[in-house]
């Protein structure tokens, strides 16, 4: 758009050399990451693997390692599912009711939203230790909390633009509320539920800081602790077995983009014009 | 008190706030926890030990005491050199440039592109962290295939140049998301008034500079506003990366922060921290949404 409607062959060049300059920026790390992995002989350094294994993989596929991707996926499963049910529940009303200092209760959400973790990780812990939720439960109820307020946000826009006539029709023909919310309004704010579920689910895989604080054993990591805990533990780093972890680790992550990729699109569309 | 114009939910006004009560519970659980932060703020509560159990009230010491010691405003430089560097020069600027290049180029180029960048910001950040630490580490790739071919000795990277990598390695992980929302935002402007700039003899600078950043200057302000409130408090790319060192190079205010409640032990200077550093993003906030409005009129 902006090269120009008819662009020089001089620029055409530069900007082709200045995109491939990007590519090769952002992969490489990518690219000795999967070679590193794939190496039995790995070290640190920058070589093309003599042969192919996944040895390393088997490695992390078993043991404590096997068991922090369990603890990961457990943790990232329930914080989403929970988040999603919980804004659902919330953002139906709040679309739909006309509820006293709607705007008031929009700002404070919004304003939620933007408090770090470290404004309120102090607290978290000194209640976790009272009631004994230093575990992964209490890291989800934790990370539904920080997840909540921006979903419910996010949702409450998405239900907005959805056309009441639908419910109303349904009501006439005599549908309840559960099967109105079940069969009209879920199926049409998909995308947004994708967001939030993609939103959840990521940030609570990625999270580092709540269970780094609230955790105490390798038994209990998950994989964000467990590969900060692993480098640099034996004296020499073991970089085949850390490769091949971090991309264990990062897969569900990118898998899980890709596959609602097409729902997120719209739902990013969203976030860019509401902020 | 709670009413609606919708007949189907005239009836349903109760199970409706039913649903809502455990988000309700969750939301003012939040706002107790931020409150409890600025209270804690103001004793001097400790992680371990006697004052762990009888903290006392000690007012505005350590308020005081953030302004009178140097660790915290070395912080606050860090953090916002950081921020400057990695989110907005960095970040937003590398996406809006990418967006607006890439935007009506060929297709398969910017596929590859696009999903270069979506793997940083895909990759979790302990990962990054690994990643980075290994690349610059004596026998890495940047040592091994970069300095080594052009005569320069092994160094270690991490020691030597320390804030440099962090802040590459956070423009690595978090160009793709600044990357997505201006190209989003570009599809709203109409092609009609690029090309009429053009036709007008506006070159490519000029058009940028005067057609599509003013055109885009609310989604701009947004994203700016994100992205530093994000890097403002970030903590684990950097505290996996170099641990806040060498030295206290890289000790940004959430490191300091971490730091201080939990190995020092210092639960009531801590909170401080946190409120100060709370404090100091709304104030940027407000500097940001100011400057969205101004555009707005």
């Amino acid at each position: 758009m902006i090269a120009g409607i008819r662009p020089s062959p001089a620029r055409t060049i530069s900007v082709n050399l200045l995109l491939g300059a990007v590519i090769i920026v952002w992969l490489s790390p990518m690219s000795w990451l999967i070679m590193t992995s794939v190496d039995p002989e790995a070290s640190g350094s920058f070589s093309v693997p003599s042969r192919i294994s996944l040895e390393h993989f088997a490695v992390v596929l078993s043991g404590t390692s096997l068991r922090q991707f369990i603890n990961s996926l457990v943790i990232a499963l329930a914080t989403a599912m929970l988040t999603t049910a919980v804004a659902c529940m919330a953002a139906y009303p709040f679309s739909r009711l006309k509820i006293p200092y709607k705007d008031t209760l929009l700002w404070s959400l919004a304003l939620l939203r933007i408090l770090p973790s470290t404004a309120i990780i102090i607290p978290v812990f000194l209640t976790g230790r009272v009631l004994g939720l230093l575990n992964a439960g209490g890291v989800v109820l934790i990370l539904t909390l920080m997840n909540l307020p921006f979903a419910i946000l996010l949702l409450k826009n998405f239900f907005d633009t959805i056309p009441t006539e639908l419910e109303e029709a349904a009501y006439i023909e005599g549908a309840t509320l559960t099967q109105n919310l079940l069969h009209v309004v879920f199926p049409l704010s998909r995308a947004g539920l994708a967001v939030i579920w993609f939103m959840a689910f990521t940030s609570a895989w990625n999270e580092f800081l709540f269970p780094f604080v609230m955790l105490r054993s390798d038994q209990e990591f998950p994989m964000a602790v467990g590969l900060y805990a692993a480098f640099g533990q034996y004296g020499t780093t073991d970089y085949g077995f850390l490769t091949a972890y971090s991309i264990i680790y990062a897969a569900p992550a990118v898998l899980v983009y890709f596959l609602l990729k097409r729902n997120l699109t719209t739902g990013f569309a969203g976030v860019g014009v509401k902020g | 008190m709670i009413a609606t114009s919708h007949v189907w939910l005239r009836r349903s006004a109760a199970p409706l706030v039913v649903g809502a009560l455990p988000a309700i519970l969750f939301i003012m659980l939040f706002g107790v926890y931020a409150g409890w932060t600025i209270a804690v703020s103001f004793t001097d509560l400790a992680l371990l030990g006697r004052k762990a159990i009888e903290p006392s009230f000690v007012g505005f010491d350590n308020y005081v005491r953030l302004v009178a010691r140097d660790g915290f405003l070395g912080a606050v430089w860090t953090t916002t050199v950081f921020t400057f560097f990695s989110a907005i020069v960095g970040q937003c600027g590398i996406g809006f440039l990418l967006a607006v290049i890439l935007k009506g180029g060929k297709k398969r180029l910017r596929g590859i592109v696009e999903f270069s960048l979506l793997f940083g910001w895909l990759a979790p950040d302990v990962v990054a962290a690994f990643m980075w630490s290994a690349l610059a580490s004596p026998d890495g790739l940047l040592n091994t295939v970069i300095l080594r071919p052009l005569g320069f000795e092994r160094v270690h990277l991490l020691n030597l140049y320390a804030m440099e990598l962090v802040v590459i390695s956070n423009i690595w992980k978090g160009t793709a998301w600044s990357y997505l929302l201006f190209s989003a935002a570009l599809d709203t402007v109409s092609r009609e008034v690029v090309e009429a700039a053009y036709v007008d003899g506006a070159n490519a600078w000029q058009r940028l500079r005067y057609v599509l950043v003013p055109l885009l200057r609310p989604q701009i302000a947004t994203n700016l506003l994100l992205v530093t409130i994000w890097t403002y408090a970030f903590f684990s790319l950097i505290w996996a990366l170099t641990g806040g060192g060498p030295g206290r190079d890289t000790e940004v205010l959430s490191i300091y922060m971490y730091k201080q409640a939990f190995e020092v032990g210092k639960l009531g200077y801590g909170s401080a921290i946190a409120i100060a550093m709370m404090l100091i993003v709304a104030g940027l906030s407000v500097l940001y949404v100011r400057q969205g409005k101004d555009a707005l009129r």
